[in-house]
């Protein structure tokens, strides 16, 4: 069933900042709890969306890539602090 | 010497006394010429063998802006000991098709690396990127612009992304391949940017193209998605090049293994004899094949290539699920679909491609690769949601054990009993 992307964002948004609480980084099948009508697809894309609009961040090892809501754990901005060498 | 500071490393320097070239003396000169960073990964290195840990910590960025991959984040955890290497990440660019580079392309390439990272480069990684070693955060963007602007090449994959495609040197330099191994590797990585540059799956995937059964890539052992170039015709035999290979005239194997002296060439031991499906034989000076029983070993081909060349019904064998071993051991993939065209603009493929995403996404757990997918629910189950046809070429021998596992669907009136009506004839 198709679901409106933009209702799906900020339902994806809602549950991933909840969950951010708890837990700071969250695997793409975690976000698939936000709106189980929506395909495993449409998910990956809201997702994605989200961190082009900064409201979610990723964060990889890697290997494997987790979504963050920034200013919840490790956050990029750590990654991307002055660098003190310079 | 440049104004540089070389840490006392005794234990590397044990690494440069061995018969190899070592890494060590590598970093070392590049180092004393002006990299502090080789000099700290040194220092760094020697730290971890003394403390018998590591002294990296790992996670956190993945790419430039709109990308969730092609960069991996790596920091020291020592950083005030070895600040050069405070930010040390990878950055993973796409390589060109079969790995073709022009001289300028490098050039230009190093020059890249030299100015915005440490200069220290892997080519290629196992996945077949070039892998840029060691730069800093505020270098990434700079790196990313220099890089599609001047060179035209893009970030690989990381993470839960499709990783980048790989293909074999097939029809650019390759008789034996049966597929344009090349334009099937480029079209995957185009059609499939949403994918390599965005996380959108439980965990890696990767698709190697080969344009033979000789597998050049490892595609068999190495990918999620192996493509391997076949043919369904027979064998093509020059039967007057089978005699100069038997007489002496034509060397076998091409002319390789030729270090030592092996003898007169027989081509009863080293190619009949050698058949795994014994489907050869020679009658009189002729060479027969009964190419129904032909496995696509390419042993003979190899051995005789003048004399013997793959059929022009060229496709592929699609196989599925191979993996390194993190979880329940290495796995070589699967077979899936045993003839598949492999013509411009692939749909088929992709179609079929699709659909076990879809599976996947669906049913693979948290950093699950396909095959052990494929494994936990079954291969039946694989046919089933890339609504394969089941056809005897895809197994290896009957089954051996006699429990048939129907679905609700195939027997009449499914799973559902009506209890009641059962215990009113049979007693508890």
């Amino acid at each position: 069933m198709a679901v409106d992307k933009e209702e799906l964002k900020a339902k994806i948004l809602e549950f991933a900042t909840k969950k951010a609480k708890f837990k700071s980084k969250m695997y793409i099948k975690d976000l698939y709890a936000a709106e189980p009508n929506a395909s495993p697809r449409e998910i990956k894309n809201a997702a994605n969306d989200l961190v082009k609009e900064e409201k979610l961040e990723f964060f990889s090892s890697g290997s494997t890539t987790m979504y963050g809501v920034p200013g919840f754990g490790k956050g990029i901005e750590e990654a991307f602090e002055d660098d003190k060498s310079e | 010497m440049a104004d540089v500071k070389k840490h006392d490393t005794p234990m590397c320097d044990e690494l440069k006394t061995g018969n190899w070239p070592s890494f060590v003396d590598d970093l070392e000169q590049r180092g004393l010429a002006g990299k502090q960073e080789c000099l700290d990964l040194l220092g760094q290195l020697e730290l971890s063998y003394k403390h018998k840990e590591t002294h990296w910590k790992h996670g956190g960025i993945v790419g430039v802006f709109g990308y969730g991959g092609g960069v991996i984040g790596r920091y020291s955890d020592v950083p005030d000991k070895y600040p050069s290497i405070a930010h040390f990440h990878t950055v993973r660019l796409n390589q060109t098709s079969s790995k073709f580079y022009s001289s300028a392309y490098l050039r230009k390439l190093c020059e890249i690396w030299d100015y915005r990272g440490s200069g220290m480069t892997n080519f290629h990684g196992s996945t077949g990127d070039i892998i840029l070693l060691g730069t800093k955060s505020n270098q990434l963007e700079p790196i990313f612009y220099d890089v599609t602007h001047q060179l035209g090449t893009d970030l690989g994959g990381s993470g839960s992304n499709l990783r980048t495609p790989a293909g074999c040197i097939g029809k650019s330099r390759c008789e034996y391949a049966c597929i344009d191994s090349e334009a099937i590797c480029y079209d995957l990585t185009q059609t499939f940017q949403d994918e390599l540059h965005r996380p959108a799956f439980p965990y890696k995937f990767k698709f190697k193209v080969s344009g033979c059964p000789n597998d050049c890539v490892a595609a068999i052992a190495r990918s999620d998605c192996s493509i391997i170039g076949t043919w369904k015709d027979d064998i093509r035999i020059d039967q007057s090049a089978v005699q100069a290979y038997v007489n002496g005239e034509l060397k076998p194997n091409a002319g390789a293994h030729s270090d030592r002296d092996w003898g007169k060439f027989d081509i009863q031991k080293e190619v009949i004899d050698l058949c795994p499906t014994k489907c050869m034989w020679m009658e009189g000076k002729d060479l027969k094949i009964d190419n129904r029983e032909c496995t696509r070993c390419m042993h003979c081909i190899n051995i005789m290539p003048v004399a013997l060349r793959p059929g022009v019904n060229t496709g592929a064998t699609i196989l599925l699920g191979a993996k390194a071993p993190i979880l329940d051991g290495a796995q070589l993939s699967s077979l899936a679909i045993p003839f598949i065209r492999m013509e411009p603009p692939y749909d088929e493929f992709k179609d079929f491609v699709g659909k076990i995403w879809d599976w996947w996404m669906e049913e693979g757990k948290n950093r699950e690769r396909f095959g052990e997918l494929m494994q936990r629910q079954s291969l039946q189950k694989l046919i089933k949601m890339a609504e394969l046809t089941p056809i005897p070429q895809m197994i290896k021998e009957p089954r051996s054990n006699p429990y048939v596992f129907w679905s609700a669907e195939e027997v009449e009136g499914g799973w559902e009993r009506d209890v009641k009506a059962f215990r009113s004839r049979h007693a508890a």
